[in-house]
This record gives C-alpha cells, structure tokens and sequence, in this order.
C-alpha cells in the first residue's frame, strides 16, 4: 500500500515536471509578444484620445476611484511642450460578460475628450455593438455609443436612458461602461484641479 | 489503411463528438455567436486533443490506472495553456473574443472522453488518428452553427456584411435560445446523414453477399 502511493506520487510527479518544462519554454516565446501587444494597443489609444500630446507621463499617487464598482488599474498625463493637456484614465468595471476596460481622457477644461473600449466580452449583435464603428446611438449625426461622451462635461449626470443613450438591449453594458466614463471622468478632472493648476489655461 | 481511415471518419458523422455523442456541449453553444470564433475555438480543441492524445497513448503503458485521471488532466491543462499563450501572443483578437472558453478547453468532456475511452488503450497513430477525426467533427459542427448564427443574427458572415442593408438582423439565433435551436437542427441534419450512410453500408454490404 505504501509503496503503491510512492509509485502513484512519483509517476504524477513525472508528469507535472514534464508539463511544467514545456510550459516554461511557451511562456518564455511568447511572453514578450504579449507584453509587446498590450503596450501597442495602449500608446495607440493614447495617442488617440489627445492627437496632439507629445508625451505620456504615468501618474502614480493621487488618483483613485471612489467608488469600489469601478476599479483604476492606469492612468496618465498628457502634455504638450510641457503644458498639460489631460489625464487619460484605464477604468474597469463589471460588465455583462465579464470586466469591461476603458481609456477615459478628461481635458484639462473639465471634458472628456474622448472614450475608448479596451476590453470588452459581450454578445455580438448586441452589447458587443458599443464597439462597433457602424452602430450608431444617434444615426443622423452618426454618433457611436462611446462616441456620444465625448465633449461633454465631467459634472454631467451620466445616467442611461437620460444624458446617455442605451444600446439597444444591451442595459447592463451601457450602464457599466456609462459608469466607468463618470468616474474616470470626476477622478481625472479633480487631480487634474489639484495637480495641474496653473499649467494650464 | 482501410481501418486508419474508418477511425478517422466516425468523428465526423456517426460518432460525431456534439451530435451524436453529445459531450461538449456548452462552450460549443456559448462560442458560436460569430464563424470566426466557432473556426477558432474549433481549431484550437484540435489541437488540443491532437497532443493531447498522443502524449497519453505514448506513455499509457506507464501511466498507473490509479492516477490516470489527474495525470491525464496535468497533458491537457498544459496543452490547452499553450494554445491560450500562443493565441494572446499571434491572434490577439480572436483571444479576446473567446474569453474565458480557451482554458475551459481543459475541461472539455470530448477531450477527457476520447483520452480515456480510447488513447489510453490504443496506438499513438490510432489515437492521432481518432483525435484529428474528433476535431474537425467539433470543428465542422461549430463553424456549421456559427455560420447560421451569424448571417441570421447578425447578417454578417466573419465580420463582412452579408446580407442587404434591408435585412433586419433577427437577433433571436444570437442570443442562447436561438443557440439551442439552431444546435437541435443540427442534430436531426446529422441524424439524417447517418441514416444515409448507413444505408449505404448495408446496401453496399447486401451486394456483396449476392
């Protein structure tokens, strides 16, 4: 008996080292790649949110989500010729599917210059259509959901179905994601307030 | 040659994995909302059980019977990890898109099934064989469905407008419920298809007899 269970160990144990092995050497492929990735797909949407910025700045203190329905895994400054544009903030919330991901930009004016879906994991047809480019929440002025926040001002309401058009049977989408732009949004401009005045006019 | 090619073609239809079988169920209806996900997640499960049982089948004389089962889970965990690291890093989309559902692959009971019921007791060429059968049948069932889904629900077929502007997409096939029909259609099609290929056996069988 005794002996079966070293048996049994040692043979489970062979298996696990051998699996470890080839993990280590995928891993060790790959993950560059992905690192790589993640930082491209960010420096894209920041450059994105403030087209006229030439540099980033990551802000590490001060900065912090009130409220624990929306999480702040990133945020940065923006500025130009050492004049602060803005903060770009990375938000998460949960979603339909899963945590949605956010870049939030607030300008230094109080706006949101803009909103971008990172991550989302949703129903194609349905609240997947917050990333679709062809879906419109307003079709004469060709207004996509994450379109409609831009401009408007941090001190708005930000409540679904009111200031913020829902997409179409998608209501806990738009509100998670309606959440992540009023909070990254308050955050942003509030640090921006105490930590930017007088750089900016 | 004759019997290679009979292992590998009971997956597709006769012992086909979700519409006879019917194991592996609910990642096949979660991920087939979209062809480009049912291709992926279908190809990425290939792959999986590819390796995965050829690995068992190489060593089933010393795995104990005693601990098979966590052992057969160690091969197909780490496979199934590989293809998630290697989809993040080359097809960051089709990763995203997928979720959750490509490590679920390890748990997927068409994998566990076919390593058990017949890697663990067969050739590592019988079982490669028996494996890329089972995959392409999952395969060839998801892209099935996704297709119907897709240009249905959201009259699209990978990502490319399809259908005329004035086609109302019927948001019914993309949500679960038009999942589950589309699903049961397939199955009575592949019920169909069996009876024709039996049929065929046994008339083919009768003409050799006389």
């Amino acid at each position: 008996m005794k002996k079966d269970i070293m048996r049994l160990g040692l043979a489970l144990a062979l298996f696990a080292a051998g699996a470890c092995v080839a993990l280590a050497l995928v891993y060790t492929v790959t993950e560059p790649t992905i690192a790589g990735l993640e930082r491209e797909q960010l420096e894209a949407s920041l450059k994105d949110l403030f087209p006229g910025a030439d540099g980033f700045e990551p802000i590490t203190s001060g900065l912090d989500s009130g409220t624990p329905a929306v999480t702040f895994s990133g945020s940065w400054k923006a500025s130009k010729a050492g004049e602060t544009l803005g903060v770009a903030v990375k938000g998460a919330a949960s979603s339909y599917g899963g945590d949605a991901v956010m870049l939030v930009g607030v300008s230094s004016e109080g706006r949101i210059v803009g909103a971008r879906v990172m991550t989302l994991v949703d129903t194609p047809g349905l609240g997947a259509n917050a990333t679709n480019p062809s879906y419109f929440v307003d079709k004469a002025s060709k207004t996509t959901f994450t379109g409609q926040f831009s401009g408007k001002a941090v001190g708005d309401a930000f409540e679904v179905k009111k200031d913020v058009v829902a997409i179409s049977a998608s209501t806990i989408t738009s509100k998670a994601l309606t959440s992540i732009v009023k909070e990254a949004g308050g955050a942003g401009s509030a640090w921006l307030a105490a930590n930017a005045a007088g750089g900016t006019r | 040659m004759k019997r290679m090619w009979k292992i590998f073609v009971k997956g597709l239809v006769v012992e086909n994995p979700l519409l006879m079988l019917m194991i592996g169920l609910c990642s096949a209806v979660a991920v087939t909302s979209s062809v480009s996900n049912g291709i992926g997640m279908g190809l990425a499960m290939t792959f999986v059980i590819v390796f995965a049982e050829l690995v068992i089948s190489l060593f089933r004389k010393i795995i104990p019977s005693d601990a098979r089962i966590p052992i057969f889970i160690i091969v197909i965990a780490a496979f199934t990890t590989m293809v998630d690291l290697s989809m993040q890093a080359y097809f960051p989309a089709l990763s995203k898109s997928m979720g959750v559902f490509i490590p679920l692959i390890v748990v997927n009971c068409i994998i566990m099934g076919r390593v058990e019921a017949f890697a663990s007791k067969e050739k590592p060429l019988d079982a490669v064989v028996d494996a890329l059968g089972m995959g392409l049948g999952y395969t060839w069932v998801l892209t099935g469905i996704a297709a119907f889904r897709e240009l249905l629900g959201n009259g699209s077929l990978l990502g490319a407008r399809v259908m005329p502007e004035s086609f109302q997409a019927i948001l019914f096939f993309t949500l679960p419920p038009g999942g589950f029909m589309v699903f049961a259609l397939f199955i009575s099609f592949n019920l169909w298809l069996k009876k024709k290929a039996v049929a065929r056996a046994g008339a083919a069988a009768a003409k050799e007899a006389a």
